[in-house]
């Protein structure tokens, strides 16, 4: 299958971000466009799938929300395991969940290397009053991981869908440039046409 | 520490030997020597039994006790070397290249003739293999309901591919004396190449086909992991101590409840109580299932629950609240074997649906769950070090808190039926005091019924009135002449008497109380007699 002529894609975003930046909000806000302080909802905001069309392309994002608390940062891992791409929250009010996510951002990349694209989203700049990360100081931080950056208010429903586009369509681009088919299934891609060396190792099995 | 006591005993033996050469006669220094000695000689633990030197100075009880410990926590080192999750998947990557010889085993076209296999669910000519193990009864009863979904929803020529292929992998999978490993990559390869060659079929997208090509490895899934599961599920000796180990120390933090966790359910809830009960009854029922499929399925019916659980606590079903709960499920059900559990859906299912989709979801936080399990300490409670081995020890019990304890559960039922008691109880009351209003109530209304119906009668009253009451005037009247006569009798015997007499009768006469308005004739003559007086 041709990469360049791919218009559906699947895509696992994961969400990342200290405990009451807003993370959980910002899903629902973007899937259900609902917003509520308690953010009570009939539906998991654990779990979320949208379709989001960027240009003639069309991409399914299964986006898994993650326990923000600081006793499960160690799993972390496991989430993002295999994801295309992630979003990493934090409060543009609170400069300790900024420093959380340099700290994921480092970790991704020990982690997954250049396999997904990360989305860097300050929250909550309806309360630019008490703004304690500066716009240019979390853009310039961005730019120099090769990272998106994106600002957002769940409460006012502001940037939030661009975001989601934005991310979009890097992860588009990312799997049109890579070589595999699709990163779900590049394990095991090349298998078939492939003549390993170990036939006496196998014969030995069998 | 022990060496040095242990030495110390020795000196304190020499010393000893060479006092009681020298000066035998001091009786009380040696008593005191060999008090301090018999103190030494007792067992470390101070469980009042004597210690041996080979037992590391522990009685033959602690000594069994402290190798049982031991071997614990090699076992458990052990398992978190063997089953760590990253470690797994590390394997998994470096065996890539090196499976593909095996692969081409398993899409080797079988030996049997193409004749052989006329219908899907013929089975194969046994031509072929010595070895070969003879399918159990679930993978028979699998293989039903694979080729009944085959040849009721594909065509014949599709059906038959289809079964012809996995037959020929499943015949394969036994033969092959492989281990899990390696047979994981070799089932996951296959499932890829199945659903590339399916994938292409036109035949799926003609409007004739009710499925799609997920559709049909899922029931491949279900079929080739449910003849996985006899040979792979657990088979390994390490696997089943590991995920005894893992249930052992689950077992020792039981007391890391609710509270500790963070969660927002509600106990007092009826609701909630069902619905993690349903939840750690589906976790639990995970391991009766065979097939992968399966699996997930409980796996998911349980998270499902859980977020009812929450809903029904009316906490927001985000992921942070979710883990927590899923954890505290975790401890509370202990579920059996769910290391292997865990790993054998990781080898056997599609990999797509551990990648993506709900039961992925689901499956990940099963696996964070258990991280967390196997990893977790004193800091992750953010707690003291030693408080927290206390605690798992058994040493000391945590504090009793709403949330922190475990058996509040029972105490929630009885809060509740207190409540209802306390409620019923006070409705009684009331109901009681709404009698007594009642009974007063009517009480005073017969009372002014009556006036009211005195009232009446003596406004419109009825013949049978008037006629009682003419009788009773006319007894009276004839009392009344009686009584005449009788003084005019005496007023002729002698004067005087009368009064006397008249006296006298007045008061057992009977006096009918009716009308005060009513004149009696009686009256009338006793007040003329009085007067004639």
């Amino acid at each position: 299958m041709s990469s360049v002529e791919r218009k559906e894609f699947k895509f696992k975003v994961v969400l990342l971000g200290e405990g009451c930046v807003g993370k959980s909000s910002l899903v629902l806000r973007f899937v259900e466009n609902k917003f509520s302080t308690r953010h009570l909802s009939t539906i998991q905001a654990s779990f979320q799938n949208k379709t989001v069309q960027v240009d003639d392309c069309k991409a399914e994002l299964h986006i898994w929300d993650t326990a923000g608390q600081e006793k499960y940062h160690a799993l972390g891992p496991i989430y993002y395991r295999g994801s295309n791409g992630v979003l990493l929250v934090f409060d543009i009010t609170d400069q300790r969940s900024f420093q959380k996510v340099k700290n994921w951002v480092l970790e991704i990349k020990t982690c997954l290397g250049k396999t997904t694209e990360i989305l860097i989203v300050g929250n909550k700049i309806d309360l630019d009053d008490e703004r304690q990360v500066s716009r240019q100081e979390a853009e310039a931080y961005a730019e120099s991981e090769g990272a998106l950056y994106m600002e957002t208010s769940a409460q006012e429903n502001r940037g939030i869908s661009e975001a989601f586009e934005a991310l979009t369509e890097k992860m588009i681009q990312h799997s049109r440039t890579t070589t595999s088919e699709a990163p779900l299934s590049n394990r095991s891609i090349r298998l078939i046409d492939e003549e390993p060396l170990e036939e006496s190792r196998r014969k030995k099995c069998c | 520490m022990k060496e040095l006591s242990l030495r110390r005993t020795k000196r304190v033996v020499n010393t000893q030997r060479v006092m009681s050469d020298k000066h035998g006669e001091e009786d009380e220094s040696k008593k005191a020597k060999m008090h301090l000695k018999a103190n030494d000689l007792l067992c470390v633990n101070g469980c009042g039994f004597y210690g041996t030197p080979q037992w590391e100075n522990r009685c033959s009880k602690c000594w069994r006790a402290h190798q049982n410990e031991l071997k614990k926590s090699q076992d458990f080192a052990k398992n978190k070397s063997l089953l760590s999750f990253d470690q797994f998947q590390e394997r998994r990557k470096s065996t890539t290249e090196s499976k593909s010889r095996g692969i081409k085993n398993l899409f080797k076209t079988s030996p049997i003739p193409e004749s052989g296999t006329s219908s899907p669910t013929s089975t194969s000519p046994s031509s072929t293999p010595t070895r070969r193990r003879d399918l159990s009864p679930d993978s028979l009863e699998a293989r039903k309901q694979f080729s009944d979904f085959l040849v009721a929803n594909l065509s014949t020529a599709m059906a038959q591919e289809i079964a012809r292929s996995v037959k020929n992998a499943v015949n394969k999978i036994s033969e092959m004396r492989l281990n899990s490993e390696d047979m994981s990559d070799l089932v996951i390869s296959y499932y890829q190449y199945l659903g590339d060659r399916i994938g292409v079929h036109s035949y799926f997208n003609s409007p004739d086909c009710k499925v799609k090509v997920e559709d049909v490895m899922d029931q491949v899934e279900k079929y080739i992991s449910t003849c996985c599961y006899s040979m792979f599920f657990c088979a390994s000796h390490d696997e089943e101590v590991a995920d005894m180990s893992l249930q052992d120390r689950i077992r020792s933090l039981h007391w890391v409840t609710a509270g500790f966790l963070e969660t927002k359910l509600v106990f007092k809830k009826q609701n909630v109580r069902d619905k993690i009960d349903e939840a750690i009854t589906e976790l639990i029922e995970i391991n009766a299932k065979k097939s992968a499929f399966e699996k997930l399925d409980c796996l998911t019916r349980s998270c499902k629950a859980i977020f009812e659980a929450l809903k029904e606590s009316e906490s927001s079903t985000s992921a942070d609240e979710f883990l927590p709960t899923l954890i505290y499920i975790l401890f509370r059900g202990n579920p059996p074997l769910i290391q292997s559990n865990v790993k054998f859906i990781s080898r056997f299912a599609v990999p797509a649906r551990l990648m993506s989709g709900e039961a992925a979801y689901f499956f990940t936080n099963l696996s964070c769950a258990l991280e967390f399990a196997r990893n977790m300490n004193h800091e992750s409670l953010q707690m003291e070090k030693a408080e927290f081995e206390a605690y798992t020890s058994g040493h000391m019990a945590p504090p009793l808190s709403v949330l922190n304890s475990a058996c509040n559960q029972a105490m929630y039922v009885l809060e509740g039926t207190i409540e209802t008691i306390v409620t019923v109880a006070k409705k009684a009351e009331d109901l009681v005091k709404n009698l007594t209003g009642v009974d007063k109530k009517s009480d005073d209304d017969l009372e002014k019924m009556l006036v009211l119906i005195k009232e009446t009668v003596d406004i419109f009253p009825t013949d049978e009135y008037i006629q009682m009451k003419e009788s009773i005037f006319a007894e009276e009247q004839e009392t009344a002449d009686l009584l005449v006569s009788l003084s005019r009798q005496s007023s002729e015997s002698g004067r005087g008497t009368l009064s006397t007499s008249a006296d006298n009768t007045q008061p057992s006469t009977p006096q009918p109380q009716l009308d005060p308005s009513f004149e009696s004739p009686l009256a009338a003559v006793l007040k003329e007699a009085a007067d004639s007086n």
